[in-house]
């Protein structure tokens, strides 16, 4: 198993039940263990039950249609309609390796029918699945860099790891997107690449994907495609996580390096948006924005990590932050008076505050920037993972580009989430797609000769 | 040293507050996440609602080597210990630190034996420690009422005072205390000690495995302590109300309670000793080069003084019991004694007081819950 993520460690899971010897490979040491899977918090899965932690029913045609909502679609339709089906089966699996469950975070009561929430996110879950791997007689190697996997045509005998040769009858690749080489993502984003932060691990360079590559597996998903969400500007350059997030920004306006909006802030429910506004700032010149808010909604949302830059004034803020304070007080001004007057505001939902007549409109919670003090926090955008993999058989074999597969060497989680993610993203989806083909790759695996 | 504490910790709740993944483990969390701006009393009051099971630490991506170096049983515990030497009384010899270490209390443990040897000397002669009849021909009953009494009500006043002070800072008035409901569901927490099982995963006293064994064992300490209070009680009644002066039979209500409640809190002291011995030595690590594991309960050695004082009570207590027909009766009561008056005199300094801090704390987060859902 190269990878100790979610995908990794449900391969190894059901492998470990299934065979004598399995050995999983992680990147990282032993105390940042599993990789980006340590920053997430729920799965999202298909059920046509509901208990106290997934309240309501949520069907395979509904989750295929949210997924089908997102961004182009999925990438190969039968990949994805499969991921689907065997969501199903996942929560029960979970509960089976030790996994314990909580009701939805504070603020995320809306995914609480859809997404399901591991008790103590997503570090407690890799310690967990850890604790069944050590009842199964697993061997974990931590600090191990896999360099490339050895091949005999279609065969792989073993992985070349920095300390050494690894044989091995069959090998899973669940080690992750290539989004922490940041050379490889200036080959698709030229250097707005510079600015963008990654809130995994660093360990994600994409070692195994190109070497994969270099042996002939075929390319699934889109060179751009990305998750990614706008984070504080002020975060580390890798693995700040859930921390660096920022929820003020339908409270106030956007502006980019300019001092120009440049999109709806109040478009949908902000758990709903969030996840644009990674390509949103993405898009904007030298990749940054700044998020506005005033003394009026202070509270109203999740304080930012960082504390955020105040002044008295617009034109003082604008100083504070770099930006042309004329260009920053006209921008206020106009979207000040484009607010209609007579609407009612609700930060718990859709209300009737909305601008008229300005480009970009504000279609919910406009209210006027005029309550010093004014507050900002610069933007950032922040990406997840990339979803540039390799192509996969339906037993999870990877794919080579002339249409034969390697026979023993198999792929699951963010290394081949572009047979199924195209350019959107659905919250929790990336861990359904771990699981799935973790235990699909992992029982496969035990199967290969 | 006190703010800096306050610092650190606003840094990392504020990091922990624009994460909430951990809000499933205790009361510490969803406490958290009802404030958005974090004063000194804030932070006294999450501090002491942390019963340090570390499950937080456990689940925390950010735990070090992370640069964020989020690690809050750890910061909690140091402003917990800090909350408690601020309300004490800051004069003179009275001020936190002066009954700790070994040799003070030993010293005062052997000045107090020698006293109680030297007054049952004087009032029934030397030759009544070797006798066995009732303790009183031993050490007279005034004279014992007194000696246990001074100490008693000197901790109790500085205790009181404590508590008093440490619920003006995280709450209010006083009169707030007075919400029957409040306490209740305080009760309820503190007596399940429900903040101590990581939202059902259980505590990481031991290392990297959780599990009960922490909770069972403070729960058999404190209510072995509960029943050996209650003894004193009944004891006192029979003696007091109903005339009929110790010793008291085997099966009589202050016997059973006093043994049962002493081999409990034995046990207890003894499992937790054993369980902060495997969890590594205190004051080893270093913020930023810690692995996984090796980790403390609650730094310091005053809490390792709590549970051999504890402990030392209960042993003396039961061995009183059951020598009690012995020639050696006289010295181990007067050994007992001694335990009693010392461990009684230094009670509000030492971690005994956690118990008061943490019921506190209790009282004003049920408050706070309760407020929080009426909002809603």
């Amino acid at each position: 198993m190269i990878g100790g993520g979610n995908a990794g460690l449900a391969a190894a899971l059901t492998a470990g039940g299934l065979v004598e010897r399995v050995l999983v490979l992680d990147r990282g040491p032993a105390a940042l263990r599993g990789g980006n899977t340590r920053h997430t918090r729920n799965i999202r899965c298909a059920h046509s039950w509901s208990d106290t932690y997934s309240r309501g029913t949520y069907l395979f045609a509904e989750l295929w249609q949210d997924l089908c909502g997102v961004g182009a679609g999925p990438s190969n339709e039968k990949l994805a309609e499969l991921t689907v089906r065997e969501s199903e089966h996942v929560p029960a699996w979970m509960t089976g390796q030790g996994v314990r469950w909580q009701p939805p975070l504070a603020g995320t009561l809306h995914l609480g029918r859809t997404n399901r929430f591991f008790l103590g996110g997503g570090k407690a879950l890799v310690n967990t699945y850890h604790r069944a791997l050590a009842q199964l007689g697993v061997t974990v190697r931590y600090g191990v860099t896999v360099l490339d996997l050895l091949l005999d045509g279609d065969r792989c005998t073993g992985v070349l790891t920095r300390d050494g040769v690894v044989p091995a009858r069959a090998v899973i690749c669940a080690s992750g997107g290539f989004e922490a080489d940041i050379g490889w993502l200036r080959r698709y984003w030229g250097d707005a690449a510079d600015n963008y932060l990654i809130r995994g691990s660093a360990d994600n360079d994409g070692q195994v994907l190109a070497a994969l590559y270099a042996h002939g597996a075929a390319r699934a998903g889109q060179e751009r495609g990305f998750h990614a969400v706008a984070i504080d500007a002020r975060s580390p350059r890798f693995d700040g996580g859930i921390a660096t997030r920022l929820d003020s920004i339908p409270f106030g306006i956007v502006v980019n390096r300019d001092g120009l909006r440049f999109y709806d802030e109040g478009e949908e429910l902000w758990p709903k948006r969030y996840a644009i506004w990674g390509r949103n700032v993405a898009e904007q010149p030298g990749q940054i924005a700044y998020s506005l808010w005033d003394a009026k909604v202070r509270g109203l949302f999740l304080p930012p990590m960082y504390p955020p830059v105040s002044a008295g004034s617009v034109r003082d803020l604008a100083v504070a932050l770099g930006l042309s304070p004329d260009a920053l007080a006209a921008t206020v001004r106009s979207f000040n008076t484009a607010i209609q007057p007579g609407g009612r505001f609700d930060p718990a939902g859709l209300d009737t505050c909305a601008t008229a007549g300005l480009s970009p409109a504000k279609s919910h919670w406009a209210q006027p920037l005029d309550t010093p003090p004014y507050y900002a926090v610069p933007l950032r955008p922040g990406i997840t993972f990339t979803y540039l993999g390799v192509a996969v058989t339906e037993q999870a074999r990877v794919l080579r580009t002339d249409g034969s597969v390697l026979r023993n060497v198999f792929a699951a989680g963010e290394i081949m989430s572009g047979n199924i993610l195209s350019t959107g993203y659905l919250a929790g989806f990336g861990l359904t797609i771990g699981h799935v083909w973790g235990r699909i790759a992992g029982t496969e695996a035990a199967r290969a000769r | 040293m006190l703010d800096e504490l306050f610092t650190e910790a606003e840094r990392q709740l504020n990091i922990c507050n624009s994460c909430r993944y951990c809000e499933g483990y205790c009361a510490v969390f969803p406490a958290l996440e009802r404030r958005t701006l974090l004063a000194p009393g804030d932070i006294t009051q999450l501090a002491n609602l942390c019963h340090d099971c570390q499950a937080c630490f456990h689940a925390c991506m950010y735990a070090p080597p992370h640069e964020f170096a989020v690690d809050p049983p750890r910061i909690l515990s140091a402003v917990r210990l800090a909350s408690y030497d601020r309300y004490l009384p800051p004069v003179g010899w009275m001020r936190p630190g002066w009954p700790r270490g070994w040799p003070a209390r030993a010293a005062a443990a052997l000045l107090v034996g020698l006293g109680l040897l030297v007054l049952a000397g004087a009032a029934s002669g030397l030759g009544a420690l070797w006798r066995h009849g009732g303790p009183y021909q031993v050490v007279p009953y005034p004279a014992l009422l007194v000696i246990a009494a001074l100490p008693t009500a000197w901790s109790v006043a500085v205790m009181v005072r404590g508590f008093a002070l440490y619920w003006r800072d995280v709450h209010g008035p006083l009169r707030g205390l007075a919400d029957w409901r409040a306490l209740g569901t305080a009760l309820a927490a503190a007596a399940r000690l429900r903040n101590m099982r990581g939202g059902g995963e259980e505590c990481y006293a031991a290392g990297d495995d959780p599990s009960p064994a922490r909770r069972l064992l403070h729960g058999a300490v404190a209510w072995g302590f509960a029943a050996c209070f209650a003894a004193t009680v009944a004891a006192a009644f029979l003696q007091d109300v109903l005339g009929s002066p110790p010793p008291y039979p085997l099966l009589s209500v202050p016997v059973v309670l006093g043994t049962a409640g002493g081999l409990s809190m034995l046990a207890g002291c003894a499992g937790l000793i054993a369980l902060k011995r495997r969890g590594g030595p205190p004051g080893q690590e270093v913020i930023g080069q810690r692995v996984i594991g090796q980790r403390v309960i609650e730094q310091g050695v005053a809490d390792y003084g709590l549970l051999f004082g504890l402990g030392l009570l209960a042993l003396t207590g039961l061995l009183t019991l059951l020598l009690r027909a012995t020639p050696v009766f006289g010295l181990i009561l007067v050994i007992h004694l001694a335990t009693i008056v010392v461990c009684f005199a230094i009670a509000p300094y030492t971690r005994f007081v956690h118990a008061g801090y943490r019921f506190l704390a209790l009282v004003a987060d049920a408050i706070e819950q309760r407020r929080a859902g009426s909002v809603v």
